[in-house]
């Protein structure tokens, strides 16, 4: 760990989470910190535990040790609506979207959380509740522009093509306001253009809205060209950790990769 | 609806329900219709009318809780029921007035509802369904068991009509004017809370609760939240049925009576407000064709039995509904929303 990486207001920490099932162990003792700003990547092979460790820290699963800390406050065992509303984002391997539902509809619902309406409010539908749409659909539209699916937006998600989808998803992510963003294998089953579309709006992300974006992903040339930092994970643990360039140089993870 | 080419130009525009001239002027024509029919229709006609309006507020309310929410309930009755004889109780042994009887009716069955909605929480689909069974019988089985002096045991509740500055509420007119404007608000609340937060966590939570959870929603207490909106309607549309009737008996509220309200927002449409209020039309037609048609059949040809022609109806009513499930699985407002929307795009073809 990096002296930086130490400080307690760090936007992410896991601090030691292990996690069993049955008599496997998926994370064995892993301790990840992220920074303000970072593109950290969490790489491994199959089955390293790089997806649990995700939904370790979103509440998905309750670790048997260890702790996870958003900016310092402890959300362990939270369920996941709690840590969502804490400021963790994130998005799914393949798309969990509303697929009945159309883009903008999609990106309305991520900003639920941040609307204040009460339902009996929502029955009269007057004055401040009409306000508070239109203002979040705003906020909306924002998002929409900024990731350029102008021409989508009321087309139900479900008739669109899997990389426009991928963007939807990360859009609806971004109508949470989070101050973390962690994207679960952005990159698996597109082609190198969407590839690199969506790498593009990774990077744009962390520019515009100066959160950290954690980044689980196969896909190595990618990695090695968005992030700031890798964790490399193996059997549940953390086998290494640093720069890409490190990384690409490091026995254990050359060792973990070509068996 | 515009047509091609035009757009709206604030979001505000963009979120209006009424959108064009026309559609303000056939708002405004049914409702001036609607007010008007007392004097334009026949009793029998009127009373048709007045319960099809309590039918809507209590579909409309299953529409919320089913259409929306995704939550299978077969219990819609029974917190109809709960919401007329709370109204039936605090007429008859308060002399509260209707202004509070009826929002008391509707949250009474709330809180019965919510409670069934907490175990949404746990458990979905088929075994859902059933629990929601269970409050039908829970229901009816509080009703005739707990002293009779309390909810009327099986000889029911004889209920005062209600009344307002010395008006009472006697007449099958007066009695629709009152089930209209009651009707004409919640429908109206309805289009707001789905077209508000809760409505887009409702729909959330159906098609995909992992993905509602990260999104900030809880999902649980969406699910109970559903179930009570749904069952505050109920509850009113119980009350306005209590004045209507002014007995309430407890096999008014049979899974029978569920049933159909749910036969009504499927072919209606699962998920849209419009819908339901389509399927209760399109039930009811045909629920009063044939309570007109059956005793006509049974008189003239008298050697097939009313017994076996008042079966047959039901039959026939069933089987019309199965019908609708096979030709019209998505409801009668996915036809129309084809329409709309090729309208929308002409003559462009997409």
């Amino acid at each position: 760990m990096s002296a930086a990486a130490e400080t307690s207001a760090a936007p992410l920490a896991v601090r030691g989470a292990t996690l069993k099932f049955g008599g496997v162990t998926a994370l064995d003792d892993v301790s990840v910190t992220v920074n303000d700003g970072e593109l950290l990547a969490i790489i491994g092979p199959n089955g390293a535990g790089k997806t649990s460790l995700l939904n370790v820290t979103a509440g998905f699963y309750r670790p048997q040790q260890g702790h996870v800390e958003l900016s310092g406050k402890d959300v362990t065992g939270l369920r996941v609506d709690q840590i969502a509303r804490s400021g963790l984002a994130r998005t799914f391997q393949g798309t969990h979207l509303f697929a009945g539902q159309t883009v903008i509809e999609n990106i309305m619902i991520g900003r639920h959380t941040l609307m204040n309406s009460n339902v009996v409010q929502a029955f009269f539908h007057f004055g401040p509740v009409m306000r508070e749409e239109a203002e979040h659909r705003k906020a909306a539209e924002e998002i929409i522009d900024f990731l350029e699916i102008e021409a989508i937006r009321n087309k139900p998600v479900g008739t669109l093509g899997y990389g426009l989808r991928k963007r939807v998803d990360l859009g609806r992510a971004l109508a949470q306001e989070p101050s973390i963003l962690m994207m679960d294998e952005p990159m698996a089953g597109m082609n190198s253009e969407e590839k690199e579309d969506l790498a593009r709006f990774i990077l744009d992300v962390r520019e515009a809205r100066k959160i950290p974006v954690v980044l689980v992903e196969h896909d190595m040339s990618v990695v090695m060209d968005l992030a700031d930092r890798v964790v490399v994970l193996d059997f549940g643990r953390v086998i290494a950790e640093g720069t890409p360039a490190e990384i690409q140089k490091n026995p254990a993870v050359i060792k973990a990769y070509l068996g | 609806m515009d047509p091609s080419g035009i757009f709206p130009t604030s979001y505000q525009a963009d979120g209006r329900l009424i959108r064009t001239r026309w559609q303000a002027l056939a708002l405004v024509l049914f409702l001036a219709l609607m007010l008007a029919a007392p004097y334009l229709v026949g009793a029998r006609i009127i009373a048709v009318l007045n319960m099809m309006l309590i039918s809507a507020v209590i579909a409309v309310g299953l529409q919320i809780c089913t259409g929306y929410a995704g939550q299978i309930n077969l219990g819609q009755a029974a917190f109809m029921g709960v919401g007329a004889y709370t109204a039936s109780i605090l007429a008859s042994k308060t002399g509260l007035t209707f202004l509070l009887v009826i929002p008391l009716a509707g949250i009474a069955a709330a809180v019965f509802g919510f409670l069934f909605g907490l175990t949404a929480a746990r458990i979905k689909g088929f075994y859902l369904a059933l629990t929601t069974i269970a409050a039908q019988f829970i229901f009816h089985f509080a009703v005739l068991n707990l002293p009779s002096t309390w909810m009327g045991g099986s000889n029911g509740i004889t209920v005062p009509p209600a009344e307002l500055f010395g008006l009472r509420f006697v007449s099958e007119t007066a009695q629709f004017y009152l089930s209209f404007a009651v009707a004409a608000i919640m429908i109206a609340g309805a289009f707001g809370i789905v077209r508000s937060r809760f409505g887009r966590a409702f729909v959330a939570v159906r098609d995909d609760d992992v993905a509602a959870g990260i999104m900030g929603i809880n999902v649980a207490a969406t699910k109970a939240n559903a179930f009570l909106i749904g069952a505050f309607y109920a509850g009113v549309g119980g009350a306005l049925w209590a004045y209507m009737i002014r007995f309430v008996g407890v096999d008014q509220f049979t899974l029978f009576h569920s049933i159909f309200f749910v036969a009504m927002i499927i072919v209606g449409g699962m998920g849209s407000i419009v819908g339901a209020l389509i399927g209760v039309f399109v039930i009811r037609i045909i629920q009063e064709i044939i309570a007109t048609v059956g005793p006509n059949i049974a008189e003239s040809v008298p050697f097939v039995g009313g017994d076996i022609v008042f079966a047959g109806m039901n039959v026939i009513l069933g089987g019309v509904i199965a019908l609708f499930m096979i030709l019209e699985p998505k409801g009668l407002m996915h036809r129309w929303n084809i329409l709309k929307s090729s309208y929308r795009i002409w003559p462009f073809p997409y």
